[in-house]
C-alpha cells in the first residue's frame, strides 16, 4: 500500500541558486512542486477573471460565476466589517480565491498546497499582522482596548484580560490548524481508502473466505466517491471560513470604538 | 546558519523518505521557499485582482445595477404619465358622453316642440275643416227644414184638390200650417 502520507512531499521541480534575503538570512528560491501548486492556482484565477471579468450587462455563464463569488465575498466582508468592508474587500478576495484555487487544484492534480502547513501558517500570519497593522493604524495604542471588554466590573478584568490576550494570540494558530488539518485529513483518509481498494481486492484474489475483501474494496471503492464529494464541499468550506474570519477579526479591530 | 546545517541535515533525510515517521509538512528545509514564493505569489495575485479584475467585476455588478434602477425608474415614468393620460382620456371621454346627451336630449326636446306645433296646426286645420263642414251640414238641414214646410203646403194643396176639387189658397195652407206646427 503506497504511503498515504507521499502526496504532501515537496521536492524540486526547478532547481534555482540559493538567495541571501535580507532579515531571512539564506533561501532556497528554487520552484518545489509546493510552489508550482501555488503558481497554477494563482495563474487560474487570473485566467478565470480575464475570461469572467466580461463587461456585459447580461451576463454569460463564467461572467455569471465571477460575479457570484464577487458578490458572495462583498457581502461577506459588507455584513461583517460594515461600510468600510470596502476598503479590505480586495484583501479578503485575494485571501479567499487564492485558497479556494489552491484548494480545487488539490482535488484535481497530485499536491495541494493548503494542505502544508507552511502555506496556512504563512497565510494565518499575513491575516494577523494585516489585522495588528490596520489595528494600530486605525486606533493607536487604543489598539490595546481590544484586550478590555466593555462593561465588564473591574475585579473581572484581572480574569478577563488574559483570556482576551490568548485567544487573540491563539487566533492565528487556529486559523492555520483548520485549514491545514482539514485539507490533510481529508487527502489522507481519501488517499487510505483508495489504498484499501487495491489492497483489499488483492488479498480478495487469493479466493477461500478472502473473497469477502471483494465486498471491503467495493464499499472503500464507495466511500472514496462520496468523500470525493465532501472535499468539494471542505474546500470551498473552508475558503470561506478563512474569508469570514479575516472580516471578524478585522471587523474587531476596525469597529473597535462600538466594542 | 543554523538554517543551512537544518537544510544540509534535513535533505539527507527527505531524500531518504523511507522512515515514514513524521509529516512531510514538518521538513522545515522547504520553509523559507514556500513561505517567500507565497507571499511574492499573494502580492502579485493581490495586486492584479485588486487593481485589475475586481474593479472590472464590480463595476460591472455596479453598472447593471444602475440600468436596472434607471429602467425602473423609467418604466414607473412611463407608468405615471400612462395613467395621467389615460385619466385625461377618461374625462374627455366623460365630457363627450355628456356632450353627446345634452346634444341628444335637446335634439328630443326640439324634435317634440316641432312635433307639437306641426300637430297643432294640423289640428287647427282638422278643426277648421269640421267647422266648415259642420256649417255645411246645419245648412243643408236648415235647407232641408225649410223644403219639408213647401212639400207640405204642397201636398195639403194637393189633398185639398182631390177632397175638394177646390185647392186650398197658399194662405189657407199657410194658416193651417202654422196651426199645426203649433
Amino acid at each position: 500500500m503506497a504511503d498515504p502520507m507521499h502526496q504532501f512531499q515537496i521536492h524540486k521541480v526547478v532547481d534555482l541558486p540559493t538567495v541571501n534575503l535580507p532579515g531571512l538570512g539564506v533561501v532556497d528560491l528554487s520552484i518545489t512542486n509546493s510552489v508550482v501548486s501555488m503558481g497554477m492556482a494563482a495563474g487560474l484565477i487570473c485566467v478565470f477573471f480575464a475570461l469572467a471579468a466580461r463587461q456585459a450587462v447580461v451576463p454569460g455563464r463564467l461572467q455569471s460565476v465571477g460575479e457570484m463569488l464577487y458578490s458572495l465575498v462583498d457581502d461577506l466582508a459588507g455584513s461583517i466589517i460594515g461600510h468600510e468592508g470596502k476598503v479590505f474587500f480586495p484583501f479578503v478576495f485575494t485571501l479567499f480565491s487564492f485558497i479556494l484555487a489552491m484548494n480545487f487544484l488539490g482535488m484535481f492534480l497530485v499536491f495541494t498546497a493548503t494542505s502544508q502547513l507552511a502555506v496556512t501558517v504563512t497565510l494565518a500570519m499575513l491575516t494577523i499582522l494585516t489585522v495588528v497593522v490596520v489595528g494600530f493604524a486605525r486606533n493607536g495604542f487604543g489598539f490595546f482596548k481590544l484586550f478590555v471588554p466593555s462593561g465588564v466590573p473591574a475585579f473581572l478584568l484581572i480574569l478577563m484580560v488574559p483570556i482576551e490576550i490568548i485567544s487573540f494570540l491563539v487566533r492565528p494558530v487556529t486559523l492555520a490548524l483548520r485549514l491545514f488539518g482539514n485539507m490533510i485529513g481529508g487527502h489522507v483518509v481519501l488517499k487510505i481508502f483508495a489504498g484499501f481498494i487495491i489492497s483489499l481486492g488483492l488479498l480478495a484474489s487469493g479466493g477461500g473466505i478472502a473473497s469477502l475483501g471483494y465486498l471491503g474494496s467495493a464499499v472503500s471503492l464507495g466511500s472514496v466517491v462520496a468523500l470525493t464529494a465532501l472535499e468539494f464541499i471542505v474546500a470551498f468550506l473552508q475558503a470561506f471560513v478563512f474569508a469570514a474570519l479575516t472580516c471578524v477579526y478585522l471587523n474587531d479591530v476596525v469597529n473597535l470604538h462600538s466594542h | 546558519m543554523a538554517n543551512e546545517t537544518t537544510q544540509t541535515h534535513e535533505s539527507t533525510g527527505a531524500d531518504g523518505h523511507a522512515s515514514g515517521g513524521g509529516l512531510p509538512q514538518f521538513q522545515f528545509v522547504w520553509w523559507p521557499g514556500q513561505v517567500v514564493w507565497l507571499l511574492l505569489i499573494f502580492v502579485v495575485l493581490y495586486v492584479l485582482l485588486s487593481k485589475l479584475f475586481l474593479p472590472r467585476v464590480g463595476g460591472t455588478i455596479q453598472t447593471r445595477a444602475d440600468k436596472i434602477a434607471a429602467d425602473v425608474a423609467q418604466a414607473r415614468d412611463l407608468k405615471t404619465q400612462a395613467e395621467a393620460e389615460s385619466a385625461t382620456a377618461l374625462a374627455e371621454l366623460a365630457k363627450a358622453r355628456t356632450h353627446a346627451q345634452r346634444t341628444a336630449s335637446e335634439a328630443k326636446a326640439k324634435a317634440n316642440a316641432e312635433a307639437a306645433t306641426r300637430q297643432a296646426a294640423e289640428e287647427a286645420v282638422l278643426a277648421e275643416k269640421l267647422a266648415v263642414a259642420e256649417d255645411r251640414i246645419r245648412v243643408s238641414r236648415d235647407a232641408a227644414l225649410g223644403n219639408v214646410r213647401t212639400i207640405a203646403s204642397d201636398i195639403a194643396a194637393a189633398i185639398t184638390d182631390k177632397l175638394t176639387g177646390v185647392a186650398a189658397t197658399a194662405d189657407e195652407v199657410e194658416t193651417a200650417l202654422t196651426a199645426a206646427k203649433a
